[in-house]
C-alpha cells in the first residue's frame, strides 16, 4: 500500500464517520490550544494583576480573574499542557503494564496465569480510587508527574484482564500455532504474531486510561493533594473551591477547567467509539448497512423525481 | 450451589490479598508513616519524646522488635476480630465505630443510584438495540457515553451552583439538624430532600451502561435462536426480553458490581461538596488529619463493600442463568 492510498482511506473514513472526525478536531484543537498556548493569549498564568480580583469575563480576561488577580482563560490553557501530560504518562504507564501482564499470562498460560490471574482479579476488588487516595497521602504533597506515576501504577488491571482474555484466544489461533512449529522465538512470537492483533484493544485502552487519569487527578489534586505551585485543571477547580467561587457566585473561574475537561473527555470518548467499530465488525457492517440503506433511498426519491418529470 | 461455594472461596482470597496490600503499603513507602506523623506532630507544636515515638510505632505495628511475619499476622488475626485499631484523630474511638456511624449513609447513597442506573441502563439499552442504526439510537447512546466522560466534581458543582446556592435544595448534612421529626414519614422526606442533589451528581455520570447493555443486545439479537424465534412467531416483546434481555443482561450484572468503585469514588467527592456525613466525609478529616489507621480502615470497608456487591450480583446470575444452576447437579 503506498502512502497516497492510505492517506485516501483515512480520508474516506473520516468522511463515512462524522463521529470520528468530530472528536479528532476536538482534541486538535485542545492539544493546539494547549500546546501553542503562548500564540492564544498574552498574559501568564501566574501574573497577579492587581486591583482586578474576581473580575468577571471581559475583553481584556476573556474568562475573567481568579480571586488572587490570576487570568482563568490562561491558567486553563497553560494547565491543560501539565494535565494532558500527566494523563498521557498514566496511560503509557498502565498500558504497558498492562501489556507485560496480560500477554505473559494469556501466552504462557499454566501456573504463571493463575497467579497473575489471582493477582489482577485482587487489584480489581481494591476501589482505586480510595486507594489512590492512600497512597497519596502517605506520600505527603505530591506533583504533576508523581500523580501521573500512581495512576498509572494504579490502574491496569481492568485492562489486564481484557489483553490476557484476548491474547488467551489469539495464541490458539493457526498462525500461532505454525509459527511454533517453525520454531519461532517466543518473543518474537508475541511481539509479531500476537502484538498487532491486539492493537485496536491497546489504543482503546489507553484513550479510556487518559480519560481517566485526567478525571482521577482532578479529583486528587480537587482533594488537595496537588501542588500548589502548579498550575492543572484540577489545582484551578480545587483553588476556586477553597476561595469560595461558588459562594459568591463567580461562576467563571470554574467555567475553563469545567469546559476543558468536559470537551477532551468528549472527544477522547467519540475517538475510542470509532475504534471500537474498527475493531469490532459487528459494529461496522451496521454502519456500511445504514449508509447502503441512506444510499438506496437517495436512488429512490431519484428514480422518483425523473420518472415525474 | 457449588457454583456460590467457589465464589465464596475466591472472595475469601481477594479479601487476604486486599489485607496484605494494606499491611504492606505504609512499609512500601518511601519515609514511612511514623516519621510523617511525627513531623505533623511537630509542626503543630506538639512535644516528641521517645515514649511518644514509641507509642506512635506500636500503633502502626510498627515495634522494631517483632519479626515482620509476626506482626502481620497479629494485623490479620485484629482485622478478622474486629480490632482495627484507633483512629487518632478521633481518639479514643476506635476506626471500627467511626466507620459504623457513617457507612450506612454511604451505602444508601450508592445503593439507591445503582439501582436507579441499573434500571435506566438496561431499559434504555434494550430500546436502543431494538432500534439500532435510527438517529434516537445514535443520540441516546452517545449521550450517555459523553456524560460518563463529565467528572462527578463539574457536575456536582453545577448542581450545588444552581439548586444549592439558590436555596432549593439544602446545601449541607443529611438530615435537618437538630430537628425533631414528628413521625417516620416525615424522617423519610427530610432525607430525601437532603439526598436528592448528591444522588442526582452520582447519577448523572453513570449512563455509561447504556453503551455495555446495547452491544450485549446486539450481539444476542444476531445468536440463532433469536432467528428461530421471529421465524417461530414469538411476538416481538417477548423476544426482546424473555429471549434478549434475559441473556445480554448477564454481563452488565457483573460489570454493574465492579461499578461500585466507581459510584464510591464519586461519593467520596460529592459527599465532599455537599457534605454529606458518609464514608467520604471519614475519609476528608483522616486525610486532613494524617489519620493512617482510619484511612486503611475506610480501604478495607471499601474492599468488603466490593466484594458483597461482587457477591450480591453472583446470586442475582445464579437466579437469572439457569446453566449456572445445573453445573453443580
Amino acid at each position: 500500500m503506498n502512502k497516497e492510498s492510505f492517506l485516501f482511506q483515512a480520508i474516506r473514513f473520516l468522511k463515512n464517520s462524522p463521529r470520528t472526525t468530530f472528536g479528532i478536531i476536538l482534541i486538535l484543537i485542545i492539544l493546539s490550544m494547549t500546546l501553542g498556548a503562548n500564540f492564544f493569549t498574552v498574559h501568564d498564568p501566574l501574573t497577579r494583576y492587581d486591583g482586578e480580583w474576581h473580575s468577571p469575563p471581559s475583553t481584556e480576561h476573556i474568562l475573567g480573574t481568579t480571586r488572587l488577580g490570576r487570568d482563568v482563560f490562561a491558567q486553563t490553557l497553560y494547565g491543560g499542557r501539565v494535565s494532558l501530560m500527566v494523563g498521557v504518562l498514566a496511560g503509557c504507564i498502565s498500558v504497558g503494564i498492562s501489556l507485560i501482564i496480560g500477554i505473559t499470562a494469556g501466552y504462557f498460560g499454566g501456573v504463571i496465569d493463575g497467579v497473575i490471574n489471582t493477582v489482577i482479579n485482587i487489584m480489581l476488588v481494591i476501589p482505586s480510587i480510595v486507594l489512590l487516595l492512600v497512597i497519596a497521602s502517605m506520600l505527603g504533597g505530591i506533583s504533576p508527574p508523581t500523580i501521573g506515576l500512581i495512576i498509572g501504577l494504579t490502574s491496569w488491571p481492568g485492562s489486564a484482564r481484557v489483553l490476557r482474555s484476548q491474547a488467551m484466544s489469539i495464541r490458539n489461533r493457526e498462525f500461532v500455532l505454525s509459527a511454533e512449529i517453525l520454531g519461532e522465538k517466543k518473543l518474537r512470537i508475541i511481539l509479531v504474531e500476537i502484538l498487532p492483533n491486539m492493537l485496536s484493544l491497546i489504543t482503546s485502552g489507553f484513550v479510556g486510561t487518559v480519560i481517566h487519569a485526567i478525571l482521577a487527578m482532578t479529583f486528587l489534586e480537587f482533594i488537595g493533594f496537588g501542588d500548589s505551585l502548579s498550575v492543572t485543571w484540577g489545582m484551578m477547580l480545587s483553588n476556586a473551591q477553597k476561595t469560595g467561587a461558588l459562594n459568591s457566585g463567580i461562576w467563571w473561574e470554574l467555567l475553563g477547567p469545567s469546559l476543558a475537561i468536559i470537551l477532551f473527555g468528549a472527544g477522547m470518548t467519540l475517538i475510542n467509539f470509532s475504534i471500537d467499530e474498527i475493531s469490532n465488525p459487528k459494529l461496522k457492517a451496521q454502519r456500511i448497512m445504514s449508509t447502503y440503506n441512506k444510499m438506496m433511498k437517495k436512488k429512490e426519491k431519484q428514480r422518483l423525481m425523473e420518472s415525474g418529470k | 450451589m457449588q457454583y456460590l461455594v467457589k465464589r465464596l472461596g475466591y472472595y475469601a482470597v481477594a479479601f487476604f490479598g486486599a489485607i496484605t496490600l494494606n499491611f504492606f503499603l505504609p512499609r512500601m513507602m518511601p519515609g514511612n508513616p511514623v516519621q510523617q506523623y511525627m513531623q505533623s506532630l511537630y509542626k503543630t507544636g506538639g512535644t516528641v519524646s521517645a515514649e511518644v515515638i514509641a507509642a506512635v510505632e506500636k500503633m502502626f505495628g510498627f515495634d522494631q522488635d517483632v519479626s515482620l511475619f509476626t506482626s502481620f499476622w497479629r494485623y490479620l488475626l485484629g482485622i478478622l476480630q474486629g480490632d482495627w485499631g484507633y483512629s487518632f484523630s478521633r481518639y479514643p474511638d476506635t476506626v471500627l465505630n467511626v466507620i459504623k456511624g457513617s457507612i450506612g449513609w454511604t451505602i444508601f447513597l450508592i445503593g439507591t443510584t445503582m439501582i436507579i442506573s441499573f434500571a435506566i441502563n438496561v431499559s434504555l439499552g434494550i430500546y436502543v438495540a431494538w432500534k439500532r442504526g435510527t438517529k434516537r439510537d445514535m443520540a441516546i447512546t452517545l449521550t450517555g457515553q459523553v456524560m460518563t466522560t463529565i467528572p462527578t466534581i463539574i457536575v456536582a458543582f453545577a448542581l450545588s451552583f444552581a439548586f444549592a446556592y439558590t436555596d432549593i435544595f439544602p446545601r449541607g448534612y443529611s438530615v435537618t439538624p437538630l430537628l425533631k421529626h414528628a413521625n417516620n414519614w416525615e424522617y423519610i422526606k427530610d432525607v430525601a430532600y437532603h439526598a436528592f442533589l448528591p444522588l442526582m451528581a452520582i447519577l448523572l455520570t453513570s449512563f455509561g451502561g447504556i453503551m455495555g447493555m446495547r452491544a450485549n443486545m446486539i450481539n444476542q439479537l444476531g445468536e440463532d435462536y433469536i432467528v428461530m424465534g421471529i421465524a417461530k412467531g414469538v411476538p416481538d416483546r417477548k423476544i426482546m426480553f424473555g429471549y434478549g434481555a434475559r441473556n445480554a443482561m448477564l454481563p452488565v450484572i457483573t460489570s454493574l458490581a465492579m461499578s461500585v468503585g466507581f459510584l464510591l469514588g464519586g461519593s467520596l467527592l460529592v459527599e465532599r461538596i455537599f457534605n454529606y456525613p458518609g464514608l467520604g466525609m471519614v475519609m476528608m478529616s483522616a486525610i486532613n488529619g494524617r489519620d493512617y489507621p482510619l484511612m486503611q480502615g475506610v480501604l478495607i470497608i471499601s474492599t468488603i463493600l466490593m466484594l458483597s456487591a461482587n457477591f450480591t450480583a453472583d446470586i442475582l446470575s445464579f437466579l437469572i442463568d439457569p446453566r449456572l444452576r445445573k453445573q453443580g447437579k
